[in-house]
């Protein structure tokens, strides 16, 4: 596994009508927050924490953009409350692009794992929220899936990427 | 030096044309009883401290439409860095007003933790265009600029409120939603 190319994740996003990316960059995100920042027609905001970010994207929504929220696993964690009223219970198809901190460290045997790694996909299922895991290039078709699925369910939809993305 | 709280959303009230209104906690129960608008959005749960960055957003969807924000001080606590993103990303057309009493009215009147200084916390975050009005002939004097002139704009109100409050209003949060979308043409 090699993580997925940013650029042609930015050509997707472009594809599947996203029009803003709130995010706040981690490691493995940094070649796409990099490759959004150059992409003009990409509105990209940086809140401060995650939960702020998932409450300006629902607001981007109800006013009729398409936005992204591009955050650690960590973040999700802190981001709970707004996730939950922000998304699910009032039906915002919010997409989620989800680093998974600890996953890498943790396919490579590297110890100790890393408390984060556990807890992401379960927290998701717990959450009822769809996900579904990028890795490489192989998987990008992922993003269009659980944003249709975000839209025709009208909850959150997520991806988990376990590696960083190259340029 | 302070305002009666009904006093200053009648106040608005009376001046607010075409722009949004969010609400959240005990602004939520008394919005009501001087507006009845479409473009009303009560924001109460659907994420603590977060309605400005809610907010916010909708502002940056809705460039041409005023956007404000009636939110209390203890909220503002509760995601203290959304000062810092409006200071960075905060449009022309989005009005925060402050509803400062220093307490969680919404959970019986506890006293905050702190006494800060929310209009050097604004500056300091990179909001140009604060000020604090102290009494309801400076907001009514203030107002009609604040809905016609660029900002963003970040005003504290020192509020009282002597006024029995209506019980919470329980509708579905995805009516809400919907409702507003309507309202702006996105549905």
């Amino acid at each position: 596994m090699s993580g997925a190319s940013a650029a042609q994740t930015v050509t997707i996003l472009k594809e599947l009508g996203f029009t803003d990316v709130v995010s706040i960059p981690d490691g493995e995100s940094r070649h796409l927050y990099q490759a959004l920042l150059e992409e003009e027609s990409i509105e990209v905001y940086l809140p401060t924490r995650e939960g702020e970010g998932i409450a300006l994207a629902a607001g981007l929504w109800v006013g009729g953009r398409r936005p992204l929220v591009v955050l650690q696993n960590t973040g999700l964690m802190e981001a709970g409350d707004a996730l939950r009223g922000c998304g699910i219970g009032p039906g915002i198809p919010l997409v989620l692009l989800i680093g998974w901190r600890g996953y890498q460290g943790a396919m490579e045997g590297r110890l100790p794992i890393d408390s984060a790694y556990p807890y992401t996909e379960p927290l998701l299922d717990a959450w009822g929220v769809p996900h579904r895991r990028l890795m490489d290039d192989d998987d990008l078709e992922v993003i269009g899936e659980m944003t249709a699925l975000a839209v025709s369910t009208s909850k959150p939809a997520a991806v988990v990427y376990g590696y960083g993305f190259r340029p | 030096m302070s305002v009666e709280r009904l006093d200053l959303f009648r106040a608005l009230a009376a001046r607010r044309t075409d722009e949004i209104v969010v609400t959240t906690m005990t602004a939520t129960l008394q919005w009501p009883l001087v507006s009845q608008h479409p473009l009303d959005f009560d924001f109460l749960a659907f994420g603590m401290g977060h309605a400005a960055d809610f907010g916010l957003g909708l502002a940056l969807a809705r460039p041409e439409r005023k956007v404000i924000v009636l939110k209390g001080d203890g909220g503002l606590l509760m995601s203290l860095g959304s000062l810092v993103t409006i200071g960075r990303h905060g449009p022309p057309n989005l009005l925060v007003l402050l509803l400062e009493n220093r307490s969680y009215e919404m959970t019986g009147g506890q006293e905050l933790a702190s006494g800060a200084d929310f209009i050097a916390l604004a500056r300091g975050a990179g909001i140009e265009k604060t000020e604090r009005i102290e009494d309801l002939p400076g907001f009514e004097e203030a107002a009609d600029r604040l809905l016609t002139e660029p900002g963003p704009h970040f005003v504290v109100v020192p509020i009282t409120n002597s006024e029995p409050l209506p019980p919470v209003n329980h509708t579905d949060h995805a009516t809400r939603v919907t409702s507003l979308r309507r309202a702006l043409g996105v549905d």
